[in-house]
């Protein structure tokens, strides 16, 4: 069986101790996320509601109001520390081997940057950074998720540690669901742009915020006679993002560059993507981005955005922002305000055009967050 | 956040000059990469102490977790070189003194995990401190 932990040879190797710790965050998770969290829901109904209700004199207007309720509930208190602590564990167990097999890890890529790969021509791809572009405020005021460091942060020279990070991290997070080439949120809307556009050939693809590149390389792998693109403010990510494609044998263009504003001529792209970005963003730049894409797209072309689910009920909603407030995601709090629809009308698409679709996944208890149906939310818009 | 940057170290150059000098390619400096996220961490308790007893306790979990994992392959690579059977150590019964010794440490063991509990008894006893700290000021003001 091919190891999980290494599904490509970039990736750090694993000691004993380390992969038992990577093994214990696992475990402790999927029983925080599968045993746990359902209890909020149930502790909510039993005794924070009736409360609730009788203090306010009527049903909770907003999430916020449950997420005041609830933070005085212990069971939920103690879990939202477990949640958190958890995280912090998931990022230690994952940086520590990285940070030991740095070196070597920083060989491997390089090698595989200069010799390419038995069958692929050296030119396949490229790497193109920009040392003088500024990574934005909202990336750089707290680090996301909890990653320390963030995704942008060089520990050293042609650092690739970010991304390794990253890569191993979403693998443990995801409690394996993105599947066994960390893809599945790319292969997902694939299917999707192949369900709205029957027998589309796009030629020329953008994938905006690609971080490891994860879920553009599905994208390569479907229309192979495409020229695929990736940016991301992060130089660690898209070091890392090229030398990943390398070696798993894909071709793609990454190249350092904010979304909100590209080097790229008008209409030079058939689709333009982004998986789970926006709600890392801002509201300036969730504009900016979206006029963007209007910009970079042909006549006919898709924009297509997956976004993270924000719930119906009050409820869903608080439990859909547990990592608004507890997990470094400042602007998902903001974005379940925000119509993207309406957003990306106001940024040019014609309304006619414009939808955003729910779209659900099943998934075992295990892998649900902090809902019993995730349903993801995707943004489209054709130009 | 403390952000440590990569240090290269060069004495070793300066006291090989020589063989150094041979080497085909620099050695890539390992990084050192942050522990801590940028950002104000929440309070989930009235009290701080217990968030972090919690954070200290979920380490110790995971600790504990680890440590069984290296047993396990400890035992498993020993069964797999025949030096033990793991049916053996499920069926061994401790001889008398080794019982014996065993039982002293398990209770020191105890002892010390208990010793918060019996700091707290100690200061409302003979030994204990009397009130405030006056009594070791005085000792040493003079």
């Amino acid at each position: 069986m091919k190891d999980p932990a290494r599904y490509h040879p970039i990736l750090p190797t694993l000691v004993h101790d380390e992969r038992a710790r990577q093994d214990f965050v696992s475990t402790l998770r999927r029983h925080l996320t599968g045993r746990i969290v359902p209890g909020n829901a149930k502790v909510y109904a039993a005794r924070v509601a009736p409360r609730l209700r009788r203090d306010l004199g009527r049903e909770p207007a907003d999430r916020h109001e449950v997420r005041h309720a609830m933070e005085r509930d212990p069971y939920y208190q103690f879990w939202s520390a477990m949640q958190r602590r958890s995280q912090e564990l998931l990022w230690e167990s994952v940086l520590e081997p990285t940070e030991r097999d740095s070196a070597a890890m920083q060989q491997r890529a390089k090698a595989l940057r200069n010799a390419g790969r038995p069958g692929i021509a050296t030119s396949a791809g490229s790497l193109t950074l920009d040392p003088a572009l500024k990574v934005p405020r909202y990336h750089t005021a707290v680090d996301i998720h909890l990653q320390p460091g963030g995704y942008h942060t060089d520990f050293g020279p042609d650092d690739l540690s970010a991304g390794a990070i990253y890569d191993r991290g979403i693998q443990i997070y995801s409690a394996g669901s993105t599947g066994p080439l960390n893809d599945s949120m790319g292969r997902m809307m694939v299917q999707f742009y192949r369900e709205q556009v029957p027998g589309a050939a796009p030629r020329c693809i953008l994938d905006m915020g690609c971080a490891i590149g994860n879920s553009t390389l599905p994208w390569a792998a479907a229309f192979p006679a495409a020229r695929v693109d990736a940016i991301d403010v992060a130089a660690p990510q898209l070091r890392y993002a090229h030398a990943r494609a390398r070696a798993m044998g894909a071709a793609v263009h990454f190249s350092q560059q904010n979304a909100e504003r590209t080097n790229f001529p008008d209409a030079s792209f058939d689709v333009v993507v982004s998986h789970i970005m926006l709600h890392e963003t801002s509201r300036s730049a969730l504009r900016n981005i979206l006029a963007e894409c209007r910009r970079l797209l042909r006549p006919g072309g898709w924009m297509l955005h997956l976004e993270i689910p924000r719930g119906k009920t009050v409820l869903e909603q608080f439990q859909m922002n547990w990592e608004s407030y507890n997990n470094n995601e400042t602007f998902g709090s903001f974005i379940t305000d925000i119509d993207l629809t309406e957003q990306a009308i106001a940024a040019g698409f014609g309304a006619e055009r414009t939808r955003a679709v729910d779209y659900a996944l099943h998934r075992p208890q295990e892998q649900r967050l902090y809902s019993d149906y995730f349903l993801w939310r995707i943004l489209i818009a054709q130009r | 956040m403390a952000r440590t940057k990569s240090k290269i170290v060069k004495k070793s150059a300066s006291r090989k000059p020589v063989r150094k000098a041979a080497a085909a390619a620099p050695p890539v400096p390992p990084v050192r990469i942050a522990r801590v996220a940028k950002g104000k961490k929440p309070q989930y308790f009235s009290d701080p102490a217990i968030d972090k007893l919690l954070w200290m306790t979920m380490s110790l979990m995971e600790e504990l977790s680890v440590t069984r994992d290296r047993l396990d392959t400890v035992e498993r690579v020993l069964a797999n070189k025949r030096v033990l059977k793991v049916a053996e150590i499920e069926g061994y019964v401790p001889t008398e003194s080794a019982a014996g010794e065993r039982n002293t440490r398990r209770a020191a063991f105890v002892d010390r995990m208990m010793r918060a509990v019996h700091a707290e008894l100690d200061e409302v006893t003979a030994r204990g401190a009397p009130d405030g700290n006056d009594d070791a000021v005085a000792a040493v003001s003079s």
